[in-house]
């Protein structure tokens, strides 16, 4: 069994002209669709069809798509769903365009995830034969690929049960209560199933306003300066800054995080240590959260626990 | 040229036409809870206890819900008042920042008062002026 990343990240906006400007023209999204009043891109690193995915209307998250390594992946994964507790659809190619065959399922915390295998190959835009290093061409923050997302929970360490038992997760790093895990709470994990340090990071909600609720979702960058010039862009166009460009001392990334046209949060990432399996879990304390969280101002700024969509 | 009251604390604070009540109080340099400033988060809600507003963006259901576009419900970040409102902040008192900005700000109003005035003494039976004419607002921008 392989997830091998975060495929796509399906988005409601309330306004699709200014969320296209943004996605494409401040992000430097390629868009690859448009179709049933839904828009489809992808980064200038990825191959597959698409991995954001803008639907007009609302606010908030649809949908993950999680991408595995063998179709007989999405059979071990819906037994795996099912002794979890989750009902588990199939779906069929197409019903996602572009997308194959593969299952549906809502998580304990309310999120839909999909899984599947194939997806149309588009290839990155740099190629496969002597590729350049990055397009010359490329708009505004020229974001490579989607990375990881930030969903909410109330109950954490149910999430990472499920995940660990459903996806093969493993955590990376966690705040929680009390260092001995068998005493504590957890308040947050971060968790990945390769080497990157996190694919999906779920944060304790409130209770009642938590289920399907999403913190962000991320896109790549390469280091600091890259950090830095996508914050410039961000003033060049009105985009509200939440926090950054800082670090987090949880997986030592370096981030901006922002604010689409809509009010979903959005992140660009850069950094972050390699995960393995063997590596012992980090784990921060609550007394320390604001540090881990944002390493420089070591404070929690008043937006970071209450405001998502 | 709307200005936004605070009740019960009575700040008054002076908007550009077209600007939100959200944008214009923290260019006055005044602070309060808010998260995304784009319609999405709903942290920014308020009561907008007098005057009316519209939203100059489309706001999601879930964000102002139907009884709330009925009640007195603001989401400040996307409200632009149509007059004069008075807003009541829900569980907090509106911070003063930036005293410097609260300073430029009471000048602008200060300056649009004198202006409406005395267009008002220039022809006393005409009504008041339209919302189209913008000119001590022009003038503080390019200032």
């Amino acid at each position: 069994m392989a997830v091998m990343r975060m495929g796509y990240a399906h988005v409601r906006v309330t306004d699709m002209a200014e969320a296209k400007s943004h996605y494409a023209n401040t992000l430097g999204l390629y868009e690859t669709l448009t179709q049933d009043g839904k828009v489809y891109y992808k980064g200038w690193d990825e191959w597959d069809h698409h991995s954001v995915v803008l639907e007009e209307g609302g606010v908030g998250l649809v949908k993950f798509g999680w991408k595995v390594e063998k179709s007989e992946d999405i059979d071990d994964i819906e037994r795996n769903a099912q002794a979890a507790g989750a009902t588990v659809q199939r779906m069929s190619k197409g019903e996602n365009p572009e997308i194959g065959d593969g299952i549906r399922f809502e998580t304990p915390s309310g999120h839909l995830f999909e899984v599947y295998h194939e997806a149309t190959l588009i290839g990155t835009e740099v190629g496969t034969h002597n590729p350049e290093a990055f397009p010359r061409h490329l708009v505004g923050v020229g974001v490579p690929a989607l990375d990881h997302a930030l969903i909410l929970a109330e109950d954490v360490r149910g999430m990472e049960r499920f995940l660990t038992q459903v996806f093969d997760f493993y955590p990376t790093e966690r705040v929680q209560t009390d260092l001995d895990d068998n005493d504590a709470h957890f308040i947050a994990t971060w968790m990945t199933a390769n080497n990157q340090i996190h694919q999906l990071a779920v944060l304790e909600g409130p209770p009642g306003d938590s289920q399907g609720k999403l913190h962000h979702f991320a896109f790549k960058l390469g280091d600091w300066t890259e950090v830095g010039r996508a914050g410039d862009l961000f003033a060049m166009d009105d985009v509200p800054i939440d926090i950054g460009p800082t670090r987090h001392g949880i997986t030592r990334g370096q981030t901006i995080y922002f604010f689409d046209p809509s009010g979903n949060r959005n992140e660009v990432y850069a950094g972050g240590y390699p995960a393995y399996r063997d590596r012992p879990l980090v784990k921060w304390t609550p007394d320390q959260i604001a540090k881990g969280i944002f390493y420089h101002a070591r404070e929690l700024n008043e937006r970071f626990t209450t405001v998502y969509t | 040229m709307p200005t936004v009251t605070i009740d019960p604390t009575g700040e008054r604070v002076h908007l550009d036409p077209g600007e939100t009540i959200l944008a214009g109080l923290y260019k006055a340099g005044y602070a309060f809870t808010v998260g995304c400033r784009r319609g999405g988060c709903a942290i920014c809600k308020v009561d907008a206890v007098a005057g009316t507003f519209t939203y100059n963006r489309p706001v999601a259901d879930n964000v102002i819900t139907d009884e709330e576009r009925a009640d007195h419900t603001c989401l400040t970040c996307r409200a632009v008042p149509e007059g004069d409102v008075t807003i009541r902040l829900r569980g907090e008192t509106l911070r003063l920042v930036n005293p410097f900005l609260a300073q430029l700000n009471a000048r602008a109003r200060q300056r649009a008062e004198a202006y409406a005035a005395s267009r008002a003494a220039a022809s006393p039976d005409a009504t008041p002026p339209p919302a189209a004419d913008t000119t001590p607002a022009e003038r503080t921008t390019k200032e």
